[in-house]
């Protein structure tokens, strides 16, 4: 055992404990029947996940410029399910863990006036735990158990509010739709083990360049058919649990309807898992291995037509809504656009400009969902209408608002102007495709329309109804939103300090296929001498 | 040998048939309760899938090894005459997660049932308001 092994056992301990954490919930709640115990057993275990994942970070970015790999029960990669942590999964990892401590905090005083909180802390735990396999997982089977976790988590999270008519609605929606792409997701693994005869994401890399890990032989069957029916699939039943148009339709009925400081893990982080996981498939495993039949490059156009789509839809659909948390909703189709256009260029530009944004729209969209779920928690109200005028009762609330508005907006010194302008600059750069910035453009425009909406009416707006009883919302409410608001400043602020030194080495990892494959063939060697 | 070449075919053919049937059955079924019934056989149906491809013609053992240390003929044999074991594992995993699946959507049919009285979509989309 060496240095590295305990680093990588540190990110594999994360999904563990949350699930330990999840399944031990109840069975406190059994025992202490106070919230409070609840409450606090939640925040140490996501306390201790948020420290590990910055120790992971920290390591990664610092001493290790090659994956780090751990082995399940010391089995060699190839037979044993393996995580594989590199720059741009560690970077993932530490924003899950981060978020979902926010909204965790956020939620103490949320859902203060709502029996059952044990099951919704469960929930969260499996959801964190879902989402933190996905990403490290280095194994497509065990990405799909973990899909599974971090969407059933996210279904019966949806339909918390089970006496309510619309969380059940979306909530049946949303779980058959997404069950029906798992399954799908399912059907791809099959037709992987079938032509490959691995479930390993390395081999499944070396063995469409000829060659394999220890261990194992050559592939058993058509390796072309295999890959292209495995990626057309995974393509299909990933893009929906992304979101991306036409695969949409899902989203703007299931993210309101959760309690808010889940729909800001939802639509901050939930959909971005799926697009890392498809960054995985499309620019580290099979990128330019399939000369002959040029299927990841037909995927890539797909995904640029589909990004463009996304944020039309999602762009021109937000200037329309009433319901303040469901026009939020429609900016995630917007912004899940731009980083599919990002990914789809498949070169490092793009990849850069799309892991910024995925950073910067995670915490700005979570800052926009926990702002409504201020406002709804004092006000009672989704309706924009009745929400007139409060925002001048709620001063802290509202600038973060703003702050989140205007950054996810594109407004220049914050956070995801920068990431916009990095996809603007890869666009003008890839040839053919330039006119597409007009999309970018167009679509910030609406968007600002769209956010500057809200604030028009919750502050600007003379209140229609008395408010004199509105107060401003809790401190416990109030501090996660203001640590939000200033991280959105920061990333702007400094942000050639953060991509140079942050987000282009976690963009280069993804891209190494070579790095990802050593890794694996070091840790089989490795293990089949020692044992 | 042609009897298993027609048999392994007609095996792939009828469950891709079975999968469209249900695919169609999730979209365009009237009651949840259909869609519900759809989806569980659409998740037999994958499971299904690869329990075949793992599936051998011919003389087969359980897949373990009676020596404790095997020779290399040993090695052969067994390969040549046991089922491929990952398959099955895969299936056991699924299958926990359709009955997991299945569970919670059938909590939340009889949720949508107390709520509006009826399972039928197009009547759930008219009280809708």
């Amino acid at each position: 055992m060496t240095w590295t092994n305990y680093i990588a056992g540190l990110a594999a301990l994360q999904p563990f404990l949350a699930i330990f954490a999840a399944f031990a919930l109840p069975l406190i709640s059994l025992l202490a029947k106070r919230r409070q115990i609840w409450e606090c057993f939640t925040l140490t275990i996501l306390l201790i996940n948020f420290a590990l994942s910055l120790i992971v970070f920290y390591y990664m970015y610092n001493f290790s410029c090659k994956p780090l790999l751990y082995a399940f029960g010391s089995w060699p990669p190839p037979i044993g399910i393996v995580y594989t942590i590199d720059r741009g999964a560690s970077l993932i990892g530490l924003l899950i863990n981060g978020l979902v401590l926010t909204a965790m905090i956020f939620s103490i005083r949320y859902m203060e006036h709502e029996g059952g909180t044990q099951w919704y802390y469960t929930l969260m735990l499996g959801f964190e735990a879902g989402m933190l396999g996905c990403v490290y997982t280095g194994d497509i089977f065990n990405l799909f158990v973990m899909l599974e976790v971090m969407s059933i988590s996210a279904y019966g999270l949806v339909a918390f509010r089970r006496e309510t008519h619309e969380a059940v609605e979306a909530a049946i929606k949303y779980a058959i739709v997404g069950s029906v792409a798992t399954t799908i997701y399912f059907i791809a693994v099959i037709f992987a083990y079938g032509s490959f005869g691995t479930l390993n994401m390395a081999d499944l890399a070396l063995k469409l360049k000829d060659s394999t890990l220890p261990i194992t032989g050559p592939p058993i069957g058509d390796i072309l058919i295999g890959s292209t029916v495995f990626l057309t699939l995974a393509f299909w039943a990933l893009s929906l649990k992304a979101a991306i148009a036409p695969n949409h339709f899902w989203l703007p009925d299931a993210h309101p309807a959760a309690p808010s400081p889940i729909s800001a893990l939802l639509s901050g982080i939930m959909v971005k898992v799926a697009i890392f996981a498809l960054m995985r498939y499309m620019l580290t495993i099979f990128k330019g291995t399939i000369p002959t039949f040029p299927v990841v490059e037909l995927l890539n156009y797909t995904l640029i037509t589909m990004g463009v789509l996304s944020t039309i839809l999602g762009s021109t659909l937000m200037l329309v809504q009433r319901d303040i948390k469901r026009l939020i909703a429609y900016g995630t189709i917007l912004n899940i656009g731009y980083i599919a256009m990002g990914v789809g260029l498949a070169n490092l530009s793009g990849l850069v400009a799309s892991l910024f944004h995925i950073v910067n729209h995670a915490i700005g969209k979570a800052l926009l969902f926990m702002a409504a779920g201020a406002y709804i928690h004092v006000t009672g109200s989704r309706d924009l209408d009745e929400l007139t005028g409060v925002g001048r009762r709620m001063p802290f609330t509202t600038a973060a608002y703003l702050v989140g508005a205007l950054a996810l907006a594109g407004a220049p010194p914050l956070s995801c102007f920068m990431s916009k302008l990095l996809l603007f600059k890869a666009y003008l750069e890839s040839g053919w495709l330039a006119p597409l910035v007009v999309v970018i453009v167009l679509t910030s425009v609406f968007a600002l329309m769209g956010y500057l909406k809200v604030f028009y009416h919750v502050y600007a707006k003379q209140p229609t109804r008395d408010i004199s009883s509105v107060k401003e919302a809790p401190t416990l409410m109030v501090v996660p939103l203001l640590v939000l608001a200033s991280l959105c400043i920061v990333l702007g602020i400094a942000a050639p300090i953060i991509v140079d030194n942050v987000i282009v080495p976690g963009a280069l990892s993804l891209l190494n296929t070579q790095d990802y494959v050593l890794a694996a063939q070091e840790a089989a060697k490795l293990i089949m001498e020692g044992g | 040998m042609n009897f298993e070449i027609f048999l392994q075919l007609y095996g792939y053919l009828a469950l891709m048939v079975i999968m469209v049937i249900s695919l169609y059955g999730i979209v365009r079924g009237a009651s949840l309760i259909k869609k519900l019934i759809a989806l569980t056989i659409f998740g037999d149906t994958a499971n299904a899938l690869i329990i075949f491809l793992g599936f051998k013609f011919g003389e087969i053992y359980p897949p373990v090894l009676p020596t404790l240390k095997p020779t290399l003929e040993d090695i052969a044999w067994f390969v040549s005459t046991a089922v491929d074991p990952v398959p099955q594992c895969l299936v056991i995993t699924a299958v926990v997660i359709n009955m997991a699946i299945t569970m919670f959507l059938a909590f939340l049919v009889i949720q949508i049932y107390r709520l509006y009285g009826t399972t039928m979509v197009k009547k759930i989309a008219k009280l809708k308001g």
